[in-house]
C-alpha cells in the first residue's frame, strides 16, 4: 500500500488537481464522498458522465468560432464547468504535445477549434487514430508545412516533427528516415479540409525503419505508433504532465507497458496505471510540480467560486505564460520552473489581488467573502485563516506561516488585535487580504 | 511616465532593508559607481529595436541620385530636394531629422545592404532567421537568448541583475535562451505588486515580506519560487522608485514606443544592472499608399532615439550604450501598383551611441544589378551581431552564432 501519510485527507484533492483543474466546493464533496477509486474511475470514463450543464452554458453563451478571443474563452468555460475534467485536462495535454499555434502560419481559429475537438475527442483512446488525426489535421498540415510537401519537392518539416516530437524522440531515428517519411506524406494537403493530392504524392518504394515497402502517411503513422520508443517516450511525457517531474525509470516502464499490452496503445491504460501507482499517492508526487497558468486560474476560480469569467482571463494567462492555441514553439510549453520568472510571478500575485478583491453592484459571480465565511462555522480568526489554508492549500505550509498569516488575519485597522469574529466589513477586508496573501505563498505555487 | 506612488514596500522602509544585503545596497547607488568601486569593467548595454513588418531600407536611407531610383519608384520616391543628404549618393529620409542630427555628431552609423544569402521573404520566417541567426534550419533559441546564457552560466538570477528585460508584451524568439527566463516588463503599472485598501496595506506587505524570509517547506521547487517572489517584489519596488525619481524632462514622441524607450532610459539611468534591452515599433508591412505611414514611423523612431540619447547623456550613461535597429528584410527596388512596395531583402541597420565611430559602412547595394528585383545583401547580419559580440559586449562571438564572421570597424578606441 502507497504511504499516504500527511497528507491522505487531501488525496482526492491531490488527484482532482491534476486530472482536472481543482475543484468548486459541491465537486469537492462528491469526489471526497465517492473516494479515491471510485473518483479516479469516473475520470477515466469521462463518456459515462452527463455533461449537458456545459453543453447548454456553451450553447446559450454562443462563440465565435473565427474569433481567436472567443475560441479562448470557449476553452476556459469547458476547463471551468465541465463535469470530465480529466478529458479536458487530457485535451491541453495534447495540445501542449501536438502543439500548434495559431500565430504565424495558420491564422485560422475555426481550424484551431476543429483540432481541439479532435484531440479531445480522440485523446483517451488508441494513440494511432488520434496521431492519424493530427497527421491528416488541417492546422497541422499549415503549422508543419505539409502542404508544401510534393514529390520530387519534399518538405520535411511534419516528417521530422512527427518522430522528434510526437512519437520516439530524438536520436531513435535516422536523417534518412526523416527523407523516406517525407515522401510518405506528400500530398497530404488541406485546401479546404483535408486532401490527398494524387498527382503530388510519391507512390513508390520507401524503406522506413527498417520496413520497406510502398508506404504513405498512414503507414508512417500505424508504424511509429507500434514502436517501443514511442511507448516510452509518451510514457515519460503524460507522467511528467500529470503526476512527477522526475519520474524513475521502473515507472515509466510500467506506463509504457501498459500502451504495449496486446498492442492496444490505450493511453487510457496509461492514464490509469499512472493516476492508481504508488508513485502518484506518495509525498514524491504531492505538491511536487509548479501549477501551470492554466491550472492556477481555473482552480483559483473554482475553489473561490468565482463563476464570472472575465473576458480578459485568456490575456492574464498569456502573460503567466501559457497563450492558449499559441504555444511559443512546436515543443510546447516545458512546464516545471519556466512558469516561474519574475514578471510571470508577480502576473500571479496581482492575478490574485484581483481576484481576491473584486468587488461589484452585484455580487453574483464574483469573490463574495460573506459567503464563504458562512459556509463553515468560525468561532474565531485563526479558525478562519485555517479554513482558508485548507482549501487552498491542503494545509501545506510551514508552521511560521501559518502563525504569521493569524497575526495577519488579528491585525485591526489601527494595529490593535481583534478578538472574536469582528464587524462585517472588517471581516470583509480580512478575507480579501487573507486569500490574497494565502494565493501569495509557494504552496499555493504548486499542484 | 503615470505612476502609481502606492507601490510595494514603499510605505515600510525598513522592512525592506533588514532584507537587502550590503552588495545590492551599493548598487543602489548605479552600477557605474558600483563598478568603480569593485574595479570591473563599465556594463555595455545593448538596445535592441525591432522594426516589424520589413522597413522600406531604400526610402529610409535614399540612394537619390542615382536615377534608377525615381525611375523604380516614380510615385513613392523621395525626391532630391526633400533628402536630408550624407554625401553626394545618399540621403536620410526627410522623416529622419533627428538621425541626421546623430548622425552629424558621429553617433549614427549606418551599415548598408544587410541580409543574408537566399533570403526569405516570408515575415515569419525571415524575422525568426535574424532573431535566431540561423538561415538554414530554425533554432528554438536567439542569437541574444545565447549570449546571455553565456555569460550567465550558473550565475543565480537576483533582482538586482536581469539577464535581459523585454519591453514588448510578448518575447521575441531573439531572447529565447536555454537556461535563463527573460522578463518581459511592459507596463510598470502590471509590474508594481498591488495590495488591498491602505488601512490593511502595511499589514499585508509585512506578513508576505516575513513569509518569504522564510519558508522552510520540503518540497521541490519551494525554495526557488520562494527566491524569486522575494527577487520580483523588490525589482518591482525598485523599479516604481526610480519611476518616481526620473527628471525626464526629453521630449519623447507621445507614442507607445516613446514610453517604452523613456521606461528604458529610466533604468539605464538608475543603475539597473540589465546589459540587454529589447523593444519594437510595429507597421512597416507597407504595401499600398506608403509614404505617408512609413515617414510618420521614422519620425518616430528617430525622434524617440534621439530623446533617448539625449536623456542618457544628461546622466553619461550614453558611453555605455548601443542602439541597433533591424527588420526581418527591406522591400523590393521597384514600386508596386498601389503605391506601395513588396517583401525584399537587404536594408541597412542603424547603430547608435556615442562609442561609435559614425558614418556610412560599407556601400549601397546597386539598383540595377538585381536578384529578381531585389537588392543583393552587401553584408551578412551576422557580421553585424559578431561586431557587436566581440567588440561591444568583449564576448565570443564565434560560440554564440556557432561560426566565424567579419568584424566590422565600428567602434571608437577606449
Amino acid at each position: 500500500m502507497a504511504r499516504t501519510s500527511s497528507f491522505e485527507p487531501y488525496l482526492v484533492d491531490h488527484l482532482l488537481r491534476r486530472a482536472g483543474f481543482g475543484c468548486s466546493l459541491e465537486e469537492q464533496r462528491y469526489f471526497r464522498k465517492q473516494g479515491f477509486d471510485a473518483s479516479l474511475d469516473e475520470l477515466l470514463n469521462p463518456e459515462e458522465v452527463k455533461n449537458d450543464k456545459l453543453e447548454e452554458l456553451l450553447e446559450t453563451t454562443s462563440f465565435d468560432f473565427t474569433d481567436l478571443g472567443d475560441l479562448k474563452r470557449w476553452w476556459l468555460y469547458r476547463m471551468m464547468f465541465t463535469r470530465r475534467p480529466l478529458e479536458e485536462k487530457l485535451c491541453l495535454f495534447w495540445h501542449g504535445h501536438f502543439a500548434t499555434s495559431n500565430a504565424g502560419k495558420v491564422n485560422n481559429p475555426y481550424l484551431m477549434y476543429q483540432q481541439n475537438q479532435r484531440l479531445r475527442e480522440l485523446g483517451m483512446g488508441r494513440f494511432e487514430n488520434l496521431l492519424l488525426a493530427v497527421s491528416k489535421d488541417p492546422a497541422m498540415i499549415i503549422w508543419l508545412d505539409n502542404k508544401d510537401n510534393r514529390k520530387g519537392k519534399p518538405n520535411e518539416n511534419y516528417a521530422r516533427e512527427i518522430m522528434e516530437l510526437f512519437t520516439l524522440g530524438i536520436g531513435n531515428y535516422s536523417e534518412n528516415d526523416i527523407k523516406e517519411a517525407a515522401r510518405a506524406f506528400t500530398g497530404w494537403t488541406a485546401p479546404n479540409g483535408f486532401y490527398f493530392n494524387k498527382k503530388q504524392h510519391d507512390f513508390g518504394e520507401k524503406s522506413f525503419l527498417s520496413e520497406k515497402g510502398k508506404f504513405d502517411g498512414t503507414d508512417i503513422v500505424r508504424i511509429l505508433a507500434a514502436r517501443k520508443e514511442t511507448a516510452s517516450f509518451l510514457a515519460r511525457k503524460l507522467i511528467k504532465f500529470f503526476c512527477m517531474d522526475k519520474p524513475e525509470d521502473a515507472f515509466v516502464e510500467r506506463v509504457q507497458n501498459a500502451y504495449l499490452k496486446n498492442s492496444e496503445q490505450n493511453i487510457k491504460a496509461m492514464l490509469k496505471e499512472i493516476f492508481s501507482s504508488n508513485e502518484f499517492k506518495s509525498e514524491k508526487s504531492y505538491h511536487a510540480k509548479v501549477k501551470s497558468p492554466a491550472e492556477f486560474v481555473v482552480g483559483t476560480m473554482k475553489a473561490l467560486q468565482v463563476t464570472k469569467l472575465d473576458a480578459d482571463l485568456p490575456s492574464v494567462m498569456a502573460r503567466m505564460g501559457q497563450n492558449l492555441f499559441e504555444p511559443p514553439s512546436v515543443k510546447g510549453w516545458d512546464g516545471g520552473m519556466s512558469w516561474i520568472a519574475t514578471d510571470t510571478l508577480m502576473e500571479r500575485f496581482n492575478f490574485a489581488h484581483r481576484i481576491s478583491m473584486q468587488k461589484f453592484d452585484t455580487k453574483e459571480g464574483y469573490i463574495n467573502p460573506e459567503v464563504l465565511a458562512s459556509q463553515f462555522s468560525a468561532a474565531s480568526m485563526s479558525d478562519m485563516v485555517d479554513y482558508f489554508l485548507s482549501r487552498l492549500v491542503d494545509k501545506d505550509l510551514p508552521h511560521g506561516a501559518r502563525r504569521k498569516l493569524v497575526e495577519y488575519a488579528l491585525m485591526g485597522k489601527d494595529g490593535a488585535k481583534l478578538s472574536g469574529v469582528p464587524d462585517p466589513k472588517t471581516l470583509d477586508m480580512k478575507i480579501r487580504g487573507l486569500i490574497h496573501l494565502i494565493m501569495t505563498l509557494p504552496s499555493y505555487q504548486l499542484a | 511616465m503615470k505612476l502609481k506612488r502606492r507601490n510595494f514596500l514603499l510605505s515600510s522602509g525598513a522592512l525592506l532593508s533588514a532584507s537587502l544585503s550590503a552588495e545590492f545596497l551599493l548598487s543602489l547607488s548605479g552600477s557605474k559607481k558600483a563598478a568603480l568601486a569593485s574595479g570591473a569593467p563599465e556594463q555595455k548595454i545593448l538596445v535592441l529595436v525591432q522594426l516589424s513588418g520589413g522597413n522600406d531600407g531604400l526610402n529610409s536611407v535614399v540612394p537619390y541620385s542615382n536615377p534608377a531610383y525615381l525611375k523604380l519608384r516614380p510615385s513613392i520616391g523621395i525626391k532630391p530636394e526633400q533628402v536630408l543628404k550624407i554625401n553626394d549618393k545618399v540621403g536620410l529620409n526627410p522623416h529622419l531629422a533627428a538621425f541626421e542630427t546623430l548622425f552629424k555628431e558621429n553617433k549614427l552609423s549606418i551599415i548598408q545592404g544587410v541580409g543574408y544569402p537566399n533570403p526569405n521573404r516570408s515575415h515569419f520566417r525571415s524575422i525568426e532567421i535574424w532573431q535566431t541567426a540561423e538561415p538554414k534550419k530554425i533554432k528554438e533559441t536567439g542569437w541574444l537568448g545565447r549570449y546571455i546564457d553565456l555569460c550567465r552560466g550558473g550565475r543565480k538570477q537576483d533582482a538586482n541583475v536581469f539577464p535581459a528585460i523585454n519591453v514588448d508584451p510578448i518575447l521575441p524568439k531573439t531572447l529565447s535562451a536555454e537556461h535563463v527566463v527573460v522578463p518581459s516588463i511592459s507596463e510598470l503599472d502590471r509590474f508594481t505588486f498591488k495590495t488591498a485598501s491602505e488601512a490593511d496595506r502595511k499589514f499585508q506587505l509585512e506578513a508576505f515580506q516575513s513569509i518569504y524570509e522564510k519558508y522552510p517547506l520540503e518540497r521541490p521547487y519551494v525554495e526557488e519560487l520562494r527566491r524569486i517572489g522575494l527577487d520580483t517584489t523588490k525589482a518591482s519596488d525598485r523599479f516604481a522608485k526610480l519611476a518616481a525619481q526620473s527628471k525626464s524632462v526629453h521630449k519623447y514622441p507621445n507614442s507607445k514606443f516613446g514610453k517604452q524607450l523613456q521606461f528604458i532610459a529610466t533604468l539605464i539611468n538608475g543603475g539597473v544592472d540589465c546589459p540587454v534591452y529589447n523593444l519594437s515599433l510595429s507597421g512597416f508591412d507597407t504595401h499600398t499608399n506608403e509614404q505617408n505611414p512609413h515617414g510618420k514611423l521614422l519620425q518616430t523612431l528617430s525622434e524617440g532615439i534621439g530623446a533617448f540619447m539625449q536623456d542618457l547623456a544628461q546622466s553619461n550613461m550614453d558611453q555605455n550604450v548601443l542602439i541597433m535597429t533591424f527588420s526581418e528584410f527591406g522591400r523590393r527596388v521597384a514600386e508596386n501598383g498601389g503605391r506601395g512596395t513588396d517583401h525584399g531583402t537587404a536594408a541597412p541597420v542603424f547603430l547608435i551611441g556615442s562609442g561609435l565611430k559614425g558614418g556610412l559602412v560599407g556601400e549601397h547595394p546597386s539598383l540595377t544589378d538585381l536578384d529578381d528585383g531585389d537588392l543583393k545583401h552587401q553584408i551578412d547580419f551576422r557580421c553585424v551581431y559578431a561586431s557587436i559580440l566581440d567588440r561591444w559586449f568583449g564576448a565570443d562571438s564565434q560560440e554564440v552564432l556557432g561560426d566565424k564572421f567579419d568584424k566590422l570597424d565600428l567602434f571608437k578606441k577606449t
